[in-house]
């Protein structure tokens, strides 16, 4: 219809407008499905605002409409909600703006809900993200603990306040953000990423109180599912009720019930330890200081044996043996003393029987020559011979005399 | 084994002098010793004894060294 455009020959703006929005109008109708990120009713303006957001990608397009398909009963469009949008894409050219002007709005069922989350489910699954191989054990008692929770919401409070009790050194590395809505899934995310890239922070709780399947949402987010599974820090979740199931309890280190679990879960508890940490140190006490009794018994037994005790007796024994070999050595040099004695009176006595003294004394006289021989016949001696006699009282000499007696 | 009169205190474990002072016990009770092997047998007893004494009384005093001090049960 318009010639070519040229530098010479350029289109007035509302050429290329009406070009512009001519092509968009040929368009027709799409079904959209996405999430309401922002809803602005203006006063009683008859058009309602619309931002329609991605779940997945970071984009999104304004949607208008009219009243009466925003507010028709049984929809309750909010912010968060998840819709499937019958619209037209248009051009308007009054301001060179592009929206999808929506002729129907349905909001995505519960059951649709559920079931697209369980395809998610099963889509990470297979991917193994939820294998009990990948779950990373707790610190015992970490000193900084990541929370990412609404700021000042009940969930928060049970954390902060049973985790202190239970064990007061721990701190906290807090991250408050909106756990509901369109942004509640990239805000956990990036307080994800801020807690993880902490050094100091050992473990990272994701709290939130109970609410509809469609306010848990947020928490079935594939993406935010992904980002617990790139953390290096372990994950405790502690979403809704113990009866909510959200994907991130399915990739979390550990899922605790509620955010007071979690904090049961995340530091010991004190009292707890400190009686645990007692009675191992009675039971070691008690064993080693029966022990120590067992061989101070057995050392006082050693040392009162006999043997040990009254080394005396080592001696005693001993000195008895002396004594009786003494009285026996004794008693032996007594008795030979004694027998020899007797023997000397014996033979004294038989001396005495024996000597010639008794026949002196009655007046016999001994005559000897001078080699002692005795004299028993007068030839034996010559004349003028020196004899010697013996008598009792004593010796004399004499000398022989032939002529004095007979021959 | 029964080398007499010397100072092994540093090097001889309270399980070794209880050792060797059982096996001294026993020789003396066992009898057929010399005056002065039984003697020398009998220091040595003594001597172990007293060494054994010392290990368990140092033990005692570590035990009571690391007494709960805490007030809290």
């Amino acid at each position: 219809m318009s010639a070519p455009s040229s530098p010479e020959a350029p289109w007035p703006v509302r050429t290329v407008a009406r070009k512009v929005a001519d092509w968009i109008g040929r368009l027709g109708e799409v079904w959209v499905e996405g999430q309401v990120a922002q809803l602005s009713r203006r006063g009683n303006a008859a058009t309602v605002f619309l931002t329609l957001r991605d779940p997945v990608a970071d984009l999104s397009v304004p949607v208008t409409c009219h009243r009466d398909i925003a507010d028709r009963p049984g929809l309750e469009l909010t912010e968060g909600s998840r819709v499937i949008v019958r619209a037209r894409p248009d051009y308007y050219v009054a301001r060179g703006s592009f929206s999808l002007r929506a002729t129907e709005i349905r909001a995505v069922g519960l059951g649709e809900l559920l079931a697209r989350i369980e395809r998610i489910r099963q889509l990470l699954a297979a991917e193994g993200l939820f294998d009990a191989v990948r779950k990373r054990p707790l610190p015992f008692a970490p000193a900084v603990v990541g929370v990412i929770t609404g700021r000042d919401s009940a969930a928060e409070r049970d954390v902060l306040v049973t985790a202190r009790r239970r064990w007061p050194a721990v701190r906290f590395a807090m991250h408050n953000c909106a756990v509901q809505g369109p942004q509640a899934a990239a805000n956990v995310i990036d307080g994800l990423r801020r807690l993880d890239a902490d050094a100091t922070v050992e473990v990272i709780v994701v709290a939130r109180g109970g609410g509809s399947v469609e306010d848990l949402l947020p928490f079935s987010d594939e993406g935010l599912v992904r980002a617990i599974a790139a953390c290096r820090t372990p994950v405790v979740t502690a979403v809704g009720h113990e009866t909510d199931t959200t994907l991130v309890d399915h990739v979390a280190d550990v899922r605790a019930a509620t955010p007071t679990d979690a904090a049961h879960r995340i530091v010991p508890e004190i009292g707890e330890q400190r009686r645990l940490v007692e009675g191992l140190r009675n039971r070691a006490r008690h064993l080693v200081t029966a022990r120590l009794e067992q061989q101070e018994r057995w050392l006082e037994s050693v040392r009162t044996r006999p043997v040990l005790a009254s080394p005396d007796r080592l001696l005693h024994g001993r000195a008895d043996d002396f004594a009786q070999l003494r009285t026996r050595s004794r008693r032996t040099v007594v008795h030979r003393v004694e027998g020899a004695e007797r023997d000397l009176e014996h033979a004294r006595a038989r001396v005495t029987a024996l000597s010639p003294a008794a026949t002196l004394e009655r007046g016999y006289a001994v005559v000897q020559r001078a080699d002692g021989a005795l004299v028993r016949d007068p030839a034996e001696v010559g004349d003028g011979e020196r004899l010697r006699v013996r008598v009792s009282g004593g010796r004399l000499a004499v000398v022989v005399d032939r002529e004095d007696g007979e021959p | 084994m029964s080398s007499t009169g010397q100072t092994d205190e540093p090097t001889t474990t309270y399980e070794q002098a209880r050792e060797e002072l059982a096996d001294v016990v026993r020789r003396l009770e066992a009898g057929g010793l010399t005056l002065e092997e039984s003697l020398a047998l009998w220091e040595r007893g003594e001597e172990l004894a007293k060494l054994c004494q010392h290990w368990l009384d140092r033990a005692r005093e570590r035990l009571a060294a690391a007494a709960p001090d805490d007030a809290d049960g």
